[in-house]
């Protein structure tokens, strides 16, 4: 039996700019679909677990100038994957009050006591993190002892987090939480040294305000608490020398890891809509094109490889125009007016349709075939779009990133497109994406080209039937058994569009 | 004579896009960058419709993995003919479709002596005999100059099942006398006016097509 090679893997390309909507979002005297505005999105009983919602968390603590840092760093950049957030703890700082201000400007402010770090919206961001939802996290200013006005981090769909600081082993909650608990160790003396250069030359202090500091705060804190955080760890790692065998002995650790959670995660996905043995013609969210001679053969025509590239373009700009008016035909989102013609007959109750109420997400580069066709359609719908590539070994989907419009989830109907889908996986993982702002699932609709059987059938187990399906070529599981279509399991349309 | 209702006839799903359209061409207050975008969208879905209903023959082609996919392929050899001027705006919407399509042209005026409408000019592909033709005029009312241009096409060898005759609008009126005189030629139609005012024109309609369409 063969089922789906994952061969979903394009090469990068470059993001166009992001068309900001200028659509009048103004609702009133609409006929909503809407039911209630209460818990929608939070209904959605979604089978699929994407990786940001178990994270891989490793915390990292030491006392100051141990080195946690540079530990910190070699680990991002060996694993070498770009949804890895570092945190620094350090942003945790709790703002100062005007007095506290000046204590710590004469340097008499105690920054080393746990107190000093607010640990409750640490842990509240990082639990955010675990579960996958979009984290705040707020920029501390070390010259200005305050957070940073409107100059907050915003961390989406991270799969690797690594939290360090001094008291990134400290706390009970944040323990919890991580997968992997690292304690950086050094010498006192060599700390002292460290702590000096950096203050020094990157925070701007003197040397003796940061001599009585250290002898007043941090050294008596690190022997009282954070020496005794080593306790926590799963793993000390010596920093005064050279400690590049630790490092990399922790670096295979993690990769281990992480390609075991890259497995569970592709597993996953692959079993969802195995053992859906529904008819999928009978399936009524699936919709396809009608079987007029026009379409059968504009199907034959973008098949036929020896077809010019200008005319594959020509034609699939066609059919994906038929495509988008069938999906435009199933907008339910209207209101009524009242119109005069030109000869002075007054019409009531006419059907006004709200093309304003639509927007697009492409996913990069496959959705963007439809770029052209949709501009066609709705001159000016704003477009997001998200890339998600599949890696080239494992076929495991990965979200590099999303330019969403600021205001989709306000739109009435959000089309996701996407020229083919073989395995299904990054459409679902797009569609996590939308969910995960607060657009609501049965917003969403789906504009694919080509579709495999099984690809469609996962996105509905997914997500429960609830997102209408528009797909103009479907092949189904039968035919790719019977032989003879291994086409559909070869990624080729936006290959071919594109030219790349 | 009276025809078969609605034989013949293709009317376009009326769905809520469609409706909506109509909405915006109909409405006097629509600017014209608006209606000459609408109306072309409506246009499209004519000509798809159209094109829809043409023979297709078997044709197997080589897929990018080599295997054979066997389909069909569309036969070619049709023409556009528009009725000057108010036709030609449907042109590019068959150009869309088919980039290098013949498009022949026929001048239908009316006649201030005789009040009954006269043919001036055709200019039409030779082998036009040989070819579907989509007679493009946007508004059926009386069917006056359609019934006209029909004829020059069937004098030119056309058969009449081999004519679409593609308009935005139509009334029953235009359809029963077009069809008494062509029954075999398809009207592929997006709207059914209800009938004629005093002046023959459409009602509710949206005024004068060619007008709208290239001067107001």
């Amino acid at each position: 039996m063969s089922i789906m090679p994952m061969d979903d893997d394009y090469p990068i390309s470059t993001i166009s700019s992001q068309e900001s909507s200028t659509n009048d979002l103004d609702t009133d005297s609409i006929d909503t679909t809407n039911t209630s505005e209460s818990s929608l999105t939070e209904s959605v009983e979604s089978k699929y677990m994407p990786p940001w919602t178990k994270p891989y968390i490793i915390g990292i603590g030491g006392a100051s100038g141990s080195g946690k840092t540079s530990v910190a760093a070699k680990i991002v950049s060996s694993i070498n994957v770009p949804w890895t957030v570092l945190i620094s703890l350090d942003n945790f700082y709790n703002p100062l009050s005007p007095e506290e201000r000046q204590l710590a400007f004469n340097n008499n402010f105690d920054f080393d006591d746990p107190a000093a770090i607010d640990l409750d919206l640490a842990y509240e961001c990082l639990l955010n993190l675990k579960e996958g939802r979009k984290t705040v996290i707020p920029k501390y200013n070390f010259v200005e002892h305050n957070r940073v006005p409107d100059q907050s981090i915003t961390i989406y769909a991270a799969s690797v987090i690594v939290i360090e600081g001094i008291y990134g082993l400290f706390d009970r909650r944040l323990l919890d939480l991580m997968d992997l608990k690292i304690y950086v160790d050094a010498d006192l003396d060599v700390c002292l040294a460290r702590r000096l250069t950096r203050d020094i030359i990157s925070r701007g202090r003197d040397l003796e305000g940061c001599l009585i500091s250290w002898q007043k705060f941090v050294r008596p804190n690190t022997i009282k608490y954070v020496r005794q955080t080593l306790h926590n760890a799963d793993v000390i790692i010596p920093s005064t020398g050279d400690n590049t065998v630790a490092v990399n002995l922790l670096i295979t650790h993690i990769k281990t890891k992480l390609e075991l959670k890259s497995k569970q995660h592709l597993k996953e996905l692959i079993h969802l809509g195995l053992s859906d043995t529904r008819l999928i013609n009978e399936i009524p969210v699936v919709h396809q094109l009608n079987k007029g001679h026009q379409i059968r053969s504009l199907k034959t025509m973008l098949l036929n490889k020896n077809l010019s590239r200008a005319d594959f373009i020509f034609y699939f700009d066609r059919i994906a125009s038929i495509l988008l008016s069938k999906v435009l035909d199933h907008m339910s989102y209207t209101s009524k007016v009242s119109i005069e013609t030109q000869n002075g007959h007054q019409l009531a109750d006419q059907i006004l349709c709200r093309f304003d109420q639509i927007t697009a997400v492409n996913i990069i580069p496959s959705g963007d075939c439809f770029m052209h066709s949709l501009k066609k359609t709705i001159p000016n719908i704003s477009v997001s779009k998200i890339l998600i590539q599949s890696d080239s070994k494992t076929g495991e989907p990965q979200l590099h990133c999303e330019y969403l419009a600021p205001n989709i989830s306000q739109f009435k109907q959000v089309y996701l497109m996407e020229s083919q889908i073989i395995t299904g996986t990054s459409i679902i993982m797009a569609i996590r994406v939308l969910l995960d702002h607060d657009v609501k699932i049965e917003n969403i609709t789906i504009v694919l080209y080509m579709a495999t059987e099984v690809g469609i059938k996962r996105i509905l187990n997914a997500f429960g039937d609830k997102i209408n399906i528009f797909v103009a070529h479907l092949v189904s599981n039968k035919d790719i058994h019977d032989g003879n279509k291994q086409w559909a399991l070869k990624r080729f349309v936006d290959v071919k569009y594109f030219g790349c | 004579m009276t025809t078969e209702p609605f034989k013949n006839v293709l009317l376009l799903p009326q769905t809520n896009q469609l409706l909506g359209l109509y909405t915006i061409i109909r409405n006097k207050n629509t600017s014209r960058p608006d209606f000459i975008f609408y109306a072309d969208r409506i246009i499209r879905l004519l000509v798809e419709e159209g094109l829809n209903h043409l023979p297709v023959e078997p044709q197997t082609v080589v897929t990018e993995t080599n295997e054979k996919f066997e389909g069909v392929s569309f036969q070619g050899k049709i023409c556009g003919v528009s009725i000057v001027r108010a036709g030609e705006s449907m042109e590019q919407g068959v150009r869309d479709c088919c980039r290098s399509v013949r498009i022949g042209k026929i001048l239908i005026q009316r006649d201030e002596e005789t009040a009954l409408p006269k043919l001036f000019y055709e200019k039409l592909p030779d082998d036009i005999a040989n070819r579907y033709v989509f007679l493009l005029d946007p508004m059926l009312a009386t069917g006056g100059s359609a019934i006209m241009a029909t004829d020059v096409l069937i004098k030119r060898g056309v058969k009449p099942e081999r004519i679409y005759f593609l308009n935005l609008i139509c009334s029953k009126e235009g359809i029963d006398k077009y069809h008494a005189a062509f029954p075999e030629v398809t009207i592929v139609t997006g709207a059914l006016d209800k009938g004629l005012d005093e002046n023959k024109y459409l009602i509710p309609g949206l005024g004068d097509f060619g007008d709208r369409y290239y001067c107001i």
